[in-house]
C-alpha cells in the first residue's frame, strides 16, 4: 500500500522535490551574501542597548540592495502559500479523483479496506506535506538569520525587520506551518470525499482554508491568553495619526514597540485620558503645533493634556506558549477531519 | 482430435449439439475408442459457451456409455455408439462416394441427388425395421 | 452447496427511489450468472451491492457466507469490473499489475503476464491510451488475477465492438473452465448471454422477475398457440407470461411444471431470448401460480 501511495503520489512528490530544490538553491546561493552584509555591518561583535544604529543601518543596506528584500517577502509568501497548495493539489483530489474517474470501484476492491487504503495514503502524504512546508520554513529562517538577529539587536521595525510575534512571522516559523500543513491537506481530503469533485473541491477549501488563517491572527489567537494592558506615556516613536473632520482631529495612536517588552506582540494601541478613558480627537490646545510640523513639541502637548497610551500585548515570553497551542488546535482540526472522512468512506451511501 | 461447432440457429441445445457431433464422428470413424475428447478449456476456447455445458455434454456421453472420464487425464471414448464397426463404416463410405462420381458424371446436379437420396431414405426407413 | 450470493429482502434506496427493491435470490456458486435487464432497473445497484460498494437500505445479503468486502480475506475472494471497467489512465499496464500484486496476497503474476501477453497489451502503454476492448480485457485481467472465487462484472461488453466483445467472453469463459469461478455478469445483451449463461436473473424496474437455471428456466416454459381462448380458461398450474391475441388466434408464453396435454395448442419450446424478452415487457405481470384473467387485445 504504501508503493501504491507512492506510485501514485510520484508526479507530486517530484514536483515538490524540484520546488524544494530550487528554494534551497536560490536561498543557498544569496544566503552567504547577506551574511556578509551581516558581519560588514559590525553587529556581530555589538552587545546591549547601543547597537540600534548599526542595527538601523544595517536594515537599511539590505532593504537597498533590492534582491535580499524581494526574496524575504517571496520567502515568506511561499511559507504562508504552500500549505494552501498542498491542501489544494495533494489533498483535494485524493479521494475525490478517485471518485470521479471511477477508479475507486478499482482501488476499494483490491485486498485492501478503505480504511487501511485511506490510513496509508493520509499518513504518507500528511507527514511528507508537514516535512515539506516546515522544511520550507527552517530554510527561509537559516537565510533570514542575520535579520532576525538584528531585530533582537533593537533595530527599528520595518518591513524586514518584524517580530516573530508578529502575524507574518509567527506563522511562518516556529512549528505553526506544521499545523497547517496537516490542517490544510485533511481539509482538502475531507473537501474532495464530500463533494466528490476535484475543482469544486479545490476551491472549497481554498476558501476554508484562507477565511481561518485570515480569522486565526485576528480574532482567535489574541485570546489564547488574556491580554496583558498598560498605559504609557506618548512618544515620538509611536506614530500620532490625524484626519481633518468634523469637531476636530481625529487622534490615533499606534504602538510598533513597548519600551520594557521587546519582542511583545501588540494587540491594540489607543490613546487615553488622564482618567482612562479612550480619547478620539486631538485635545483643543494641540491642534497648532501638528504632526507634520513638529513632532516631540505635539508629544509634549499631549502629555501636558493628560493624554497617554493605552496597549494591549502579548509579552514576549508567551510566544512558544502560543506557538504550541496554535500548532495543537490546527493538529486536532486535521484529526477531526480525518476521522470524519473513515467514517463517510465506510458509509457506503453510494 | 474432434473440432466441435456449434449451430446457433439449430434450437438444438449447445450439449446436446456437442453429444450428437460425437456420435457423428464415431460412426464416421473420425473418432476411435481410447482417443481423447477435447478438454474443457480447449472446446470453451474455441466456441466461446459455457464449461458446464461441456460437462453436461461429456456426462450425458458418461452415461451413454460411450466416454469415460479419468481425473488429471481428460475424456476418452470408451467404445462406439452402434454395433457396426469403423471399417463397415468405411466400406460404405467408400460405395457412397463411388455412386455419388458416376451419378454426377451421369449429369445429375446436387438437388436432383439429393431428392434421389431423400426418397429412397423414405422409403427404406418408413419400411419398418431401422 | 453454498450459495455464491444469498440476499432476503434486499432494497438499496436513492433519496426518493429505489433502485432495487424485495430482492430475494440463492444464487448457487459455479454458475456462469446472467443478469439481464432494461437500464436503470437495478443490475448495477445489486452487483454494487455484492462487491460491497454500496450498502444495502434494507434486507440482507451475503457473499460468499460472508458481508459484502467484510475485511481483506473477503475482498480477495470477490472480483469486481465496474461499468466503464475503469482504469487509472496516466498509470501504465505494468503499474496496474504492480498494484494488483502490491494489494492482493492472492495475486498471480504469471497468470496476469500470461493474460496480458495473450491480449496484446503493450506493458508500457499507458492506460488511458488503450482501446475500449483492450481496457476492458485489462479490468478482467486485474480481477481474474487475484484468483476469485466469484467475479462480478457490470456491462464489460456494453461499449465494445462485437469482436472485442467475444474476445472478452473467451477470455472469461477460458477462466470459469480453469478455476470453477463463479461469474455474475450484467448485459442488456441477450445473445451472448445465451451461449455462456447457465443461470439467469431478470431485473426490470428494480425487482427480480425470474431467476433460475437457465435448463429448468427453457424447459417449465412453453408458446402455445390456438384458437382464440380466454386465458382464464387454463388450468391451474399454468401460469401466464405473455399474452397476445388476434380475433381468431391466441398465443400465450405459459410457465407450466406439466405438460400441455390440451390438444387444441400447438406447443412450441421457448428460447431464451424470448424468455427474456417476455419477462422484460413491463406490460406483463409477474405470474402467480393462477393465470391471469382479462384480455388485452
Amino acid at each position: 500500500m504504501i508503493r501504491l501511495t507512492w506510485l501514485q503520489f510520484r508526479t507530486q512528490a517530484v514536483t515538490a522535490a524540484a520546488a524544494l530544490a530550487a528554494f534551497a538553491a536560490l536561498l543557498a546561493a544569496t544566503g552567504p551574501h547577506l551574511a556578509s552584509l551581516y558581519a560588514a555591518s559590525g553587529l556581530s561583535g555589538c552587545h546591549g542597548g547601543g547597537c540600534q544604529n548599526l542595527a538601523g543601518s544595517f536594515e537599511a543596506q539590505v532593504q537597498s540592495t533590492g534582491i535580499d528584500a524581494a526574496l524575504y517577502v517571496i520567502g515568506l509568501g511561499i511559507i504562508l502559500l504552500a500549505p494552501a497548495v498542498i491542501g489544494l493539489f495533494w489533498g483535494a483530489p485524493l479521494i475525490a479523483r478517485e471518485l470521479e474517474t471511477g477508479t475507486s470501484a478499482l482501488a476499494w476492491n483490491q485486498s485492501v479496506t478503505r480504511t487501511r487504503w485511506l490510513a496509508v495514503k493520509l499518513t504518507v502524504i500528511g507527514l511528507t506535506a508537514m516535512a515539506v512546508t516546515e522544511g520550507l520554513s527552517l530554510m527561509q529562517a537559516w537565510w533570514a538569520a542575520p535579520l532576525g538577529r538584528a531585530a533582537g539587536l533593537g533595530a527599528p521595525a520595518g518591513a524586514l525587520i518584524q517580530g516573530r510575534f508578529t502575524q507574518l512571522i509567527f506563522a511562518s516559523h516556529g512549528i505553526t506551518p506544521l499545523g497547517y500543513a496537516a490542517f490544510a491537506f485533511a481539509l482538502g481530503v475531507t473537501a474532495g470525499a464530500l463533494i466528490r469533485r476535484t475543482i469544486p473541491a479545490m476551491a472549497v477549501t481554498l476558501a476554508v482554508f484562507a477565511a481561518l488563517q485570515i480569522a486565526m491572527p485576528l480574532w482567535i489567537r489574541p485570546h489564547f491568553a488574556p491580554a496583558d494592558r498598560t498605559v504609557i506615556a506618548t512618544s515620538p516613536g509611536n506614530e500620532a495619526g490625524g484626519a481633518t473632520g468634523p469637531g476636530g482631529d481625529t487622534l490615533t495612536l499606534v504602538a510598533t514597540s513597548l519600551p520594557g517588552q521587546p519582542g511583545a506582540w501588540i494587540l491594540s494601541s489607543g490613546p487615553v485620558n488622564a482618567a482612562g478613558q479612550p480619547v478620539s480627537t486631538v485635545p483643543a490646545a494641540c491642534t497648532a503645533s501638528s504632526i507634520e510640523n513638529n513632532l516631540p513639541d505635539f508629544d509634549g502637548c499631549l502629555t501636558s493634556q493628560g493624554v497617554r497610551e493605552a496597549i494591549s500585548y502579548q509579552p514576549a515570553s508567551r510566544y512558544w506558549p502560543f506557538q504550541w497551542a496554535e500548532t495543537a488546535l490546527y493538529l486536532a482540526l486535521a484529526l477531526a477531519l480525518v476521522g470524519y472522512c473513515f467514517r463517510r468512506l465506510n458509509r457506503r451511501r453510494s | 482430435m474432434i473440432e466441435f461447432q456449434l449451430d446457433e440457429t439449430s434450437g438444438v441445445a449447445t450439449y446436446l449439439q456437442l453429444v450428437q457431433q460425437v456420435h457423428q464422428a464415431l460412426r464416421m470413424g473420425m473418432l476411435e475408442p481410447g482417443d481423447q475428447l477435447p478438454t474443457a478449456q480447449q472446446v470453451v476456447a474455441k466456441l466461446v459457451i459455457n464449461p458446464n455445458t461441456v460437462h453436461k455434454a461429456y456426462r450425458e456421453l458418461e452415461r451413454e456409455g460411450l466416454a469415460r472420464a479419468r481425473p488429471g487425464l481428460g475424456t476418452f471414448i470408451t467404445r462406439s455408439p452402434s454395433g457396426t464397426d469403423p471399417a463397415t463404416q468405411a466400406r460404405f463410405l467408400a460405395a457412397m462416394t463411388e455412386w455419388l462420381r458416376s451419378a454426377r458424371s451421369a449429369g445429375l446436379g446436387p438437388d436432383d441427388i439429393e431428392a434421389i437420396y431423400r426418397t429412397a431414405f423414405r422409403t427404406c426407413f418408413s419400411e419398418g425395421a431401422a | 452447496m453454498t450459495a455464491a450470493i444469498e440476499t432476503i429482502g434486499l432494497g438499496k434506496q436513492y433519496r426518493r427511489t429505489w433502485a432495487l427493491r424485495g430482492c430475494t435470490l440463492a444464487i448457487p456458486e459455479g454458475r456462469v450468472v446472467g443478469l439481464v435487464g432494461p437500464n436503470g432497473a437495478g443490475k448495477t445497484t445489486l452487483l454494487g451491492l455484492a462487491a460491497g460498494m454500496l450498502a444495502p437500505t434494507c434486507g440482507t445479503i451475503s457473499v460468499l457466507g460472508e458481508p459484502p468486502a467484510a475485511g481483506p480475506a473477503q475482498l480477495g475472494r470477490v472480483g469486481y469490473v465496474a461499468q466503464d471497467t475503469p482504469a487509472y489512465a496516466r498509470m501504465r499496464v505494468a503499474d496496474h499489475l504492480r498494484l494488483g500484486a502490491w494489494l492482493n496476497p492472492g495475486w498471480d503474476g504469471e497468470l496476469a503476464g500470461r493474460r496480458v501477453a495473450q491480449i496484446g497489451l503493450d506493458p508500457k502503454q499507458r492506460a488511458g491510451s488503450l482501446s475500449g476492448g483492450q481496457r476492458a480485457q485489462l479490468a478482467l485481467t486485474l480481477a481474474l488475477a487475484k484468483r476469485p472465487e466469484l467475479l462480478l462484472l457490470d456491462e464489460p461488453v456494453a461499449s465494445l465492438d462485437p469482436l472485442a466483445r467475444r474476445e472478452f467472453l473467451r477470455g472469461l469463459m477460458e477462466a470459469v473452465a480453469e478455476h470453477n469461478t463463479s461469474v455474475v455478469l450484467s448485459s442488456h445483451l441477450v445473445t451472448d448471454l445465451e451461449r455462456v449463461c447457465d443461470y439467469l436473473i431478470v431485473l426490470v424496474a428494480s425487482q427480480v422477475r425470474i431467476a433460475g437455471e437457465v435448463g429448468e428456466l427453457l424447459a417449465s416454459h412453453r408458446r402455445l398457440s390456438g384458437p382464440r381462448r380466454d386465458p382464464g380458461t387454463l388450468p391451474a398450474g399454468q401460469a401466464v407470461v405473455e399474452e397476445s391475441h388476434t380475433d381468431k388466434q391466441s398465443t400465450l408464453l405459459v410457465r407450466t411444471d406439466e405438460p400441455v396435454l390440451d390438444p387444441a395448442w400447438t406447443v412450441t419450446p421457448v428460447g431464451m431470448e424470448e424468455l427474456v424478452l417476455a419477462y422484460m415487457n413491463p406490460a406483463n405481470d409477474i405470474p402467480a401460480r393462477r393465470p391471469r384473467l382479462g384480455v388485452a387485445s
